[in-house]
């Protein structure tokens, strides 16, 4: 790819006698950091592929095997990799699901003249802004039993959030509806507000009813923004590892980047977490490739 | 939509006022509770019911800042008279202050932590930010085969999670020595930001009209002239909220910083959680520790509230 | 905006120059790396009294037991130099010694008679490597175990007394064997009350929930194995260890609600804020039941050993670390003058002063150790009855797969208990074939 940047064109005939020439100058602006992100983020993945076809550990002086398929087929006849998997797709779908839910919800209301409407949403933006690690940590004190501020906000008694297996993947995606049904909050205010008004007046004289203009007028028009927030967070939902792995460490959560830190640098199974990476990557490579794709669609419109 | 008002609208409008009220009261609870646990003496941080008028005090932030260790021995009277105030805190918490040899009081791990958040997290931005911001003019100005897919690859370097990356950096790090160097860590995060910021930037980039610089140009400036004295100013903006961005996203990186970080150059993120204490947490040194890491990132959000949704969104949607 | 960008980056360099003087290397200094409780911060003390004698300056480092494995494993993979020294696990052994990431110290335990000032227990499972091969990693630092705290308050009670009686036809006091434990627990097992038995090692993560079981398994006359050939089938799935299973996952059943999810914080929590009658845990987390400030039930709580089973074996998981120097440190001179240094009689009696087990024979067996705390003598009756887990370098897999088994047995509903260990054995079989030891 790099070399594409390095063909000629477009000699720019005026600038090019005095100074560097544009082309001097553009390749100078972009190689460096097509470089870069080439020796950083490419040749190691190129480095991990060579290793997911061993038995390599990292935690011994022992030479790396090659085994060929064996750690790719292994993984994906492991049980315990599959209910990983099964997991974080739950995890994706009810936490983006109560985002959408939440958030386009907060849009509609906040859809009209409210006072302080800069800074109510000013202040709504907050959480997602915050270190996931550091509010895992601190909804570990809301979500406490016997002294938290959730259970006794909602007089739930002594309701098990984290300890009780069924729910603890629940709670870390409450956690995450929290941190991001802002997000798509901002994102479908910004398309409500697109909405031409005189499309609603026209419903008003034809009579129509709420939901007729809801699902007629106001979600087709919201539709494609609604979209790219409903792919971005999939994507950033599928990768989630810091809100988990600090709240909960049940079986029940390990989402599969979990599965990954702890094969990797627990066990030390150096080879086969590579393979495990690849798996992961290809996937999130598939949902990514969505997401542009859908990006640079609206960006022409 | 305030053309068109019945009574039915009104009422409508009210309720609506009102339950966008307690809704943002309801996502701000969580923020207000850790920032109160911050001043409150140990004993009312787990009480029940919760304790929510009380006394505030500023012992967690004392415990934050120095090394403690249980009391075995309770302090005789005079100890704790001539002790000053800051130790009599600790005292009270049932606990004293660790001194090293020479007799001076030994600081926690915390501060030299937040230190090195802001080193990783500074030199980061400002290298990623730097290149970002030529690269992003490169692709805004000129015409390049494979635009497209040279961009996809840029941003795609994003996309990928970071344990994935996290296990050959690991080992290649292990080979040149950069584990647990700030080095180390700013590269990482540099090349992280980097895609980041040349996908933001070329937004910004793309709104300066082209004639401001073809106007330099025949005034007799070079290109880079063109570049530096037109180009650079017109962007101060975006500039200073892509810099506010990566500073954020670097500060509140966590997976990269847990796996290769230990002593010396560890970040705050994994350093917090890792408070919990001996035996039993202190919740209000824990919520002193993350107030002030969250301090920070609150006042940027403030600043940034315009370029937000743009920043979030890699600079689909312009507001 | 350049100013700004020149201001940033002068505050960058500025940070970095400052960040880089503050680690430049110095030989007149020590790094020791350990989990976050308060026996670090004894070390720590014991370490200040170093550097008032010889000037060099000690550091001790510490993160929660939670990473502390994959920290101190990340560190010696990556070949850090970070840590001089380490109280690492005694299960690390196996792993830290074949990996060479440990300073052999066969020859400073022999040169400085080692054997014969430290409790043979501590040295046999802290120090040697592999099992009677005479070669030694460590040096016993922190001698412990698992043992249990009570409520004294509620057991001396004359109403409780009296309806324990009728009830069980025996008095109610520490118990005896584990059968009176499960009495116990049943009998201050009172939902209603919001009161409950007992607190046991629940948590799925690294060890906890191996060194709960493990005191049932090893009272109760079994064993995780054979530790000389690694047979495991017919041993980890024996009857007595199939009964040690089920008598732990009836504890569970008298347990505060949300107790599946739990190790020493929780366990320490159960007594302080009147969850539960009796509670597992380290002697080490005991300290912060006996102080005030930070356990309102202090004057009313107590210590017992782990009772012996049916058969009248008793035995405790056994904690604790030795201490070892790590073979990428720069300053392993000055480390092993350390090492030297702690040995010593008088060093290891300030170390029991300040509040650390030691595991030297003649300290333990003080009657000064031993009254100084309402557990210390708890602690010495148990030094000497402990066993542990396996050394083995794969141990982190053994014990993922002892998390994956075990943990839905004891939490949940799912299959037996001799289900559960059958399926662990087939595990482990083949974890010790996929590298090898079992041939």
């Amino acid at each position: 790819m790099a070399t594409a940047v390095l063909t000629t064109l477009d000699p720019a005939s005026r600038a090019a006698t005095r100074g560097w020439s544009d082309i001097t100058i553009r390749n100078a602006f972009i190689v460096p950091t097509i470089l870069f992100l080439i020796v950083f983020n490419i040749f190691p993945l190129i480095y991990s592929l060579g290793y997911s076809f061993t038995d390599f550990r990292a935690s011994t002086n022992a030479a790396a095997n090659f085994v060929g398929l064996q750690n790719y087929r292994d993984l994906l006849n492991d049980p315990f990799v599959w209910s990983n998997f099964a997991i974080t797709a739950k995890y994706v779908i009810v936490s983006v699901v109560g985002q959408v839910l939440v958030g386009f919800g907060m849009a509609m209301l906040l859809n009209r003249d409210i006072p302080f409407k800069g800074l109510l949403t000013t202040v709504l933006l907050l959480p997602m802004m915050l270190s996931m690690a550091v509010v895992g940590l601190f909804w570990k004190l809301l979500y406490e039993p016997s002294f938290g501020i959730i259970n006794y906000a909602f007089g739930l008694g002594s309701f098990e959030w984290l300890s009780n297996p069924d729910m603890a993947l629940y709670a870390v995606a409450l956690t995450d509806i929290w941190m991001w049904s802002p997000f798509v909050m901002l994102l479908s205010l910004a398309g409500l507000s697109a909405v031409p008004k005189h499309l609603y007046e026209a419903a008003a004289i034809d009579r129509a009813g709420p939901f007729y203009t809801f699902f007629r007028i106001t979600l087709p028009l919201v539709a494609p923004i609604l979209m790219i927030a409903i792919i971005f967070r999939t994507m950033e939902a599928f990768k989630t590892f810091d809100l988990a792995y600090i709240l909960s460490s049940q079986p029940t959560t390990e989402l599969i980047s979990i599965r990954l830190y702890k094969m990797a640098f627990q066990e030390w199974q150096t080879g086969r977490s590579c393979a495990l990476a690849y798996i992961v990557l290809i996937m999130v490579l598939a949902i990514t490739n969505i997401y542009v794709k859908y990006l640079n669609k609206v960006k022409e419109r | 939509m305030a053309a068109v008002r019945t009574s039915g609208e009104i009422a409508a409008n009210r309720i609506a006022i009102v339950a966008v009220l307690i809704i943002t009261l309801i996502f701000l609870a969580p923020i207000y509770w850790i920032a109160s646990t911050a001043f409150k003496p140990r004993n009312l941080a787990t009480t029940v019911p919760p304790t929510i008028v009380f006394q505030p005090e500023i012992s967690p932030f004392v415990k934050l800042f120095v090394k403690r260790s249980q009391l075995r021995t309770q302090p005789t009277p005079e100890e704790y008279a001539a002790a000053p105030w800051w130790e009599r805190m600790v005292f009270d918490g049932g606990e004293k202050v660790v001194r090293d040899g020479k007799g001076n009081v030994q600081w926690s791990g915390y501060p030299n932590r937040f230190m090195n958040s802001l080193i990783v997290a500074i030199t980061s931005t400002v290298l990623a930010v730097g290149m970002g911001t030529f690269t992003a003019y490169g692709f805004s100005r000129f015409k390049i085969k494979g635009e497209a897919d040279l961009l996809f690859f840029i941003l795609s370097t994003r996309m990928l999670p970071p344990v994935v990356v996290a296990i050959p950096m690991f080992l290649m790090y292990r080979a040149v020595g950069l584990n647990d160097t700030h080095w180390g860590l700013i590269i990482l995060y540099t090349a992280f930001n980097l895609s980041f910021a040349v996908w933001l930037m070329k937004g910004f980039m793309d709104e300066i009209p082209k004639e401001y610089e073809e106007a330099a140009l025949v005034d007799g400036y070079t290109r880079m002239q063109a570049f530096f004295k037109i180009v650079l100013p017109e962007a101060a903006t975006g500039i200073a909220a892509t810099a506010v961005f990566c500073f954020i996203t670097a500060w509140n990186e966590y997976a990269f910083a847990l796996i290769m970080t230990n002593r010396r150059a560890q970040t705050a993120p994994p350093f917090i959680p890792s408070q919990v204490g001996s035996g039993l947490p202190d919740w209000t040194v824990i919520a002193a520790g993350t107030l002030l890491f969250l301090l920070p990132v609150a006042i940027f959000t403030f600043v940034l509230r315009n370029h937000l949704l743009r920043g979030v969104t890699f600079g689909a949607i312009r507001k | 905006m350049r100013k700004t960008i020149t201001g940033l980056l002068a505050g960058a360099s500025l940070a970095l120059a400052g960040g880089i003087s503050v680690h430049a290397a110095n030989a007149q200094e020590l790094t020791i790396f350990w989990a976050e409780w308060d026996p670090s911060n004894y070390l720590q003390e014991l370490a200040n009294e170093y550097e008032k004698e010889t000037g060099v300056k000690v550091t001790v480092e510490t993160t929660p037991w939670s990473d502390f494995q994959t920290k101190a494993f990340a560190e010696f993979n990556a070949k850090g130099d970070a840590y001089d020294l380490i109280v690492g696990d005694s299960q690390w052994l196996g792993a830290a010694s074949e990996g060479g990431h440990y300073v052999d110290l066969t020859d400073f335990v022999k040169k400085n008679k080692v054997l014969e000032t430290m409790a043979p227990a501590t040295v046999k499972f802290y120090s040697e490597y592999p099992g009677n091969s005479g070669k030694y990693w460590s040096i016993p630092a922190e001698g412990d175990a698992v043992g249990w705290s009570y409520r004294k308050d509620w057991f001396e009670d004359p109403k409780e007394k009296e309806a324990f009686k009728a009830k069980y036809g025996y008095d109610l006091d520490v118990p005896k064997d584990w059968k009176q434990l499960r009495d116990i627990a049943e009998f201050f097992y009172r939902p209603d009350q919001k009161r409950y038995g007992i607190a046991i090692y629940t948590d799925n993560s690294y060890d906890a929930m191996a060194m709960g079981f493990e005191n049932a398994l090893f009272s109760y006359g079994g064993e995780l194995g054979d530790y000389a050939n690694y047979k495991v089938d017919g041993i980890v799935n024996s009857d007595k260890a199939v009964a040690a299973l089920e008598a732990y996952k009836e504890l569970y059943k008298f347990a505060p609600p949300g107790w599946a999810k739990s190790f020493f914080v929780e366990d320490n929590q159960a007594i302080t804020e009147n969850l539960a009658a009796m509670s597992m845990n380290y002697f080490a987390f005991f300290p912060a039941l006996i102080n005030e400030a930070s356990n309102p039930n202090a004057k009313g709580t107590g210590f017992f050993a782990n009772p012996p089973g049916p058969d009248g074996d008793q035995f405790a998981a056994l904690g604790g670390q030795g201490i070892s120097i790590v073979s990428y440190s720069k300053n392993q001179e000055e480390a092993f003058k350390f090492l030297e240094w702690f040995i010593k009689d008088e060093t290891q009696k300030k170390w029991a002063e300040l509040g650390g087990y030691t595991c030297n024979k003649s300290v333990l067996e003080s009657a000064e150790f031993q009254n100084a705390t309402p557990y210390n003598k708890a602690f010495y009756e148990t030094m000497f009855k402990v066993k542990d887990f396996w050394a083995v370098p794969e141990y982190a897999e053994l014990l993922q797969q002892l998390n994956q088994r075990v943990y839905p047995y004891v939490t949940g509903n799912s299959g037996s208990a001799k289900e559960t260990l059958d399926a662990l054995a087939a595990d482990w079989n083949a974890t010790f074939k996929k590298y090898g030891r079992n041939q």
